[in-house]
């Protein structure tokens, strides 16, 4: 790898957000191959990841990363042209009825678009009605249910009620997530994983969908 | 039993916690914005815009739950309002800490949104928050915090308020002004019908960590965390022209009367305490940031005889050493997401641990998944002096069952006693 790759990835690690994406913007004028500088953004939001896993980053780090990415993402989307950056997959995620928190929710947006994946953000506060309209409308391979009230709870309960009875639930993998969900929730909402930080939630998304 | 037994009987195990010692046995304190609602077949809605209801559900709970306190709180974080009105309105500041639903109606706060009015009736209200404060205005906030929230903020936080003079904008200050004594009327109510029940409340200061003031009501959560990177000086120099006024709301708020101490039959003085930012940072920029400011307040409340009641929410595992700089045994630390055997490992009996089960487990476990869970956190944190927090992550929720919550105090009155 040259040199130029590993400042640009090790500037994103180090969350300097101007060097980084000086260095990208650089990159991308050059006429590099997007898909090289996408792999490299990856690469460190793999890291970004593991940091937060081993407990030397912290949600703070990752709110950052997740800003850094963002403008990124935007920068290098025009490089590949329409339509031609490869998606992993469709997503579907939002936070559950009764509960507007989002913070949470779009940290793992960030991560997941960096990721890859397709990702249709429904909001705040959705009925269960309108993740099983989405569901129909964009087949994703994975639901994530947000909220951070503990009476989020009982609307996740609800929401994969409401897929199951539309018929749904075997189409599609669902994740609750959320700072107050555990084992205990994904139990009670009949989810099939759950997680209460923004990078492991990432790896189980991945791990649903089925994609590396 | 009678009812000031019990109320005697309570006090004394909760103070015995609070001064280091192990009572008969270990102390529930509750807390509830929703579950007493439901408990009583109420709505959200009912129990945050009827304060007879209100009383008619906590009561409720009073008479079914024997808890050793129990606190129904209703508002959400209004930090911002007590401290605008600290200096010309000292007296108001207690009842103005809390943004209550009656008050969000009138002043239309962009920061909260409440059961039968931006939410369905039965939903728990909340506090978003909202950018009001520009980087560019850092600068101000420093140079007079108590102005700059007066005349600055507060016209773009209420809506009622955003012109100043205007028939609307004085109108809403005296409807708030009224509202407010209706509130604090109620509220006093309710801690004296509590008492008659026999469930004893300790007066209540109010301060916050300086950061979050910031995080909460100025900049917005999502922003203040990159201007730690990308403007600290200025973080940190609005974080030290705060600190004052957090001290300076300790003071007013928990000076009690000598008569009512009496009454009330306690001069401990418990000064609230939510950590918001804690979780987020690392200890680099905690020990930065967060922690000089906040341990200052901290130190300043301890000097003055109040007891800091702190509420440690999310995981506070990286940074529990820090409370080691503090004078042992002056704190009551509620810890929400950190094992409290971890804090027994880290800090022994330094602080006055308080824990209790997850909502999670009170939602969707039986009794005796709480009752397992309650035996294994007594047998090996009880030692020393500790206090049950049921529904350690916020209160006990709207949607715990009943009866995991008695599992918790049949569990204590079992596996808690010394």
């Amino acid at each position: 790898m040259t040199d130029e790759r590993e400042d640009f990835i090790n500037a994103l690690v180090d969350l300097d957000e101007t060097k980084c994406i000086e260095l990208l913007k650089k990159r991308i004028a050059a006429k590099e191959d997007p898909k090289i500088i996408l792999d490299d953004v990856r690469k460190a939001t793999d890291i970004v990841g593991e940091k937060f896993e081993e407990g030397r980053f912290f949600v703070s780090d990752l709110m950052m990363a997740g800003e850094i990415l963002k403008q990124a993402m935007e920068a290098l989307k025009p490089a590949f042209g329409v339509g031609a950056m490869e998606s992993k997959g469709t997503i579907i995620i939002g936070t559950v009825g009764g509960d507007v928190h989002d913070i949470g929710k779009n940290i793992v947006v960030a991560l997941l678009e960096a990721d890859g994946f397709t990702v249709i953000d429904l909001g705040v506060d959705e009925a269960p009605e309108v993740f099983v309209e989405a569901i129909r409308k964009h087949k994703p391979l994975v639901v994530g249910l947000s909220g951070l009230l503990t009476e989020a709870t009982e609307s996740m309960k609800e929401t994969v009620e409401a897929i199951t009875a539309a018929g749904l639930r075997d189409q599609v993998k669902i994740i609750v997530g959320g700072g107050r969900t555990d084992e205990e929730t994904r139990e009670y909402t009949g989810a099939d994983d759950w997680s209460d930080d923004a990078a492991s939630g990432v790896k189980k998304f991945r791990k649903l969908a089925g994609v590396q | 039993m009678d009812a000031a037994e019990m109320y005697r009987e309570k006090l004394d195990r909760l103070e015995a916690v609070i001064h280091g010692k192990e009572p008969d046995r270990v102390p529930v304190t509750a807390m509830m914005t929703l579950f007493h609602a439901h408990y009583a077949g109420y709505t959200a809605q009912d129990v945050m815009f009827d304060s007879v209801k209100n009383r008619d559900a906590a009561l409720k709970v009073a008479r079914d739950f024997d808890f050793d306190s129990m606190l129904a709180l209703t508002g959400l974080e209004g930090t911002f309002m007590s401290l605008a009105l600290l200096h010309s309105a000292p007296s108001l500041v207690p009842t103005g800490r809390f943004m209550e639903g009656h008050f969000h109606e009138i002043l239309k706060d962009v920061y909260t949104k409440w059961p039968g009015m931006e939410l369905a009736e039965d939903s728990h209200p909340q506090f978003i928050g909202k950018e009001i404060m520009k980087v560019e205005e850092y600068k101000d906030l420093t140079e007079n915090p108590g102005e700059f929230l007066n005349r600055v903020c507060l016209p773009r936080i209420c809506k009622a308020l955003s012109d100043p003079g205007s028939p609307e904008s004085n109108a809403a200050l005296a409807l708030f002004g009224a509202e407010m004594g209706k509130s604090g009327a109620a509220m006093g109510g309710l801690v004296q019908d509590l008492a008659q029940c026999g469930f004893p409340t300790f007066p209540m200061s109010f301060s916050y960590a300086p950061l979050d003031v910031i995080g909460d009501f100025l900049r917005d959560i999502k922003n203040i965390v990159l201007d730690f990177y990308r403007y600290p000086d200025d973080v940190k120099r609005a974080v030290d022209a705060l600190t004052p006024l957090l001290i300076e709301s300790a003071r007013v708020t928990g000076a009690v009367p000598p008569e009512m101490q009496k009454a009330i039959g306690t001069n401990v003085v418990e000064c609230f305490f939510p950590l918001h930012l804690n979780e987020y940072l690392n200890p680099k920029l905690y020990e930065e940031f967060y922690w000089p400011s906040l341990k200052k307040v901290l130190e300043e409340v301890i000097a003055m005889g109040q007891t800091p009641y702190v509420l440690f929410e999310g995981r506070h595992d990286a940074h529990l050493e820090t409370l080691l700089e503090l004078p042992k045994g002056k704190v009551i630390a509620v810890f929400d997401k950190t094992d409290p055997r971890k804090v027994r490992d880290v800090l022994g009996d330094h602080v006055i641990l308080s824990s209790g089960p997850p909502n999670s487990l009170l939602i969707g476990g039986t009794p005796q998944k709480v009752d397992d869970y309650m035996k294994s956190m007594l047998e090996d944190c009880k030692e020393g002096g500790l206090m049950i927090y049921p529904g350690v992550d916020g209160g006990i929720s709207g949607d715990a069952k009943p009866e995991n919550v008695q599992a918790v105090l049949k569990a204590v009155k079992k596996y808690g006693t010394y």
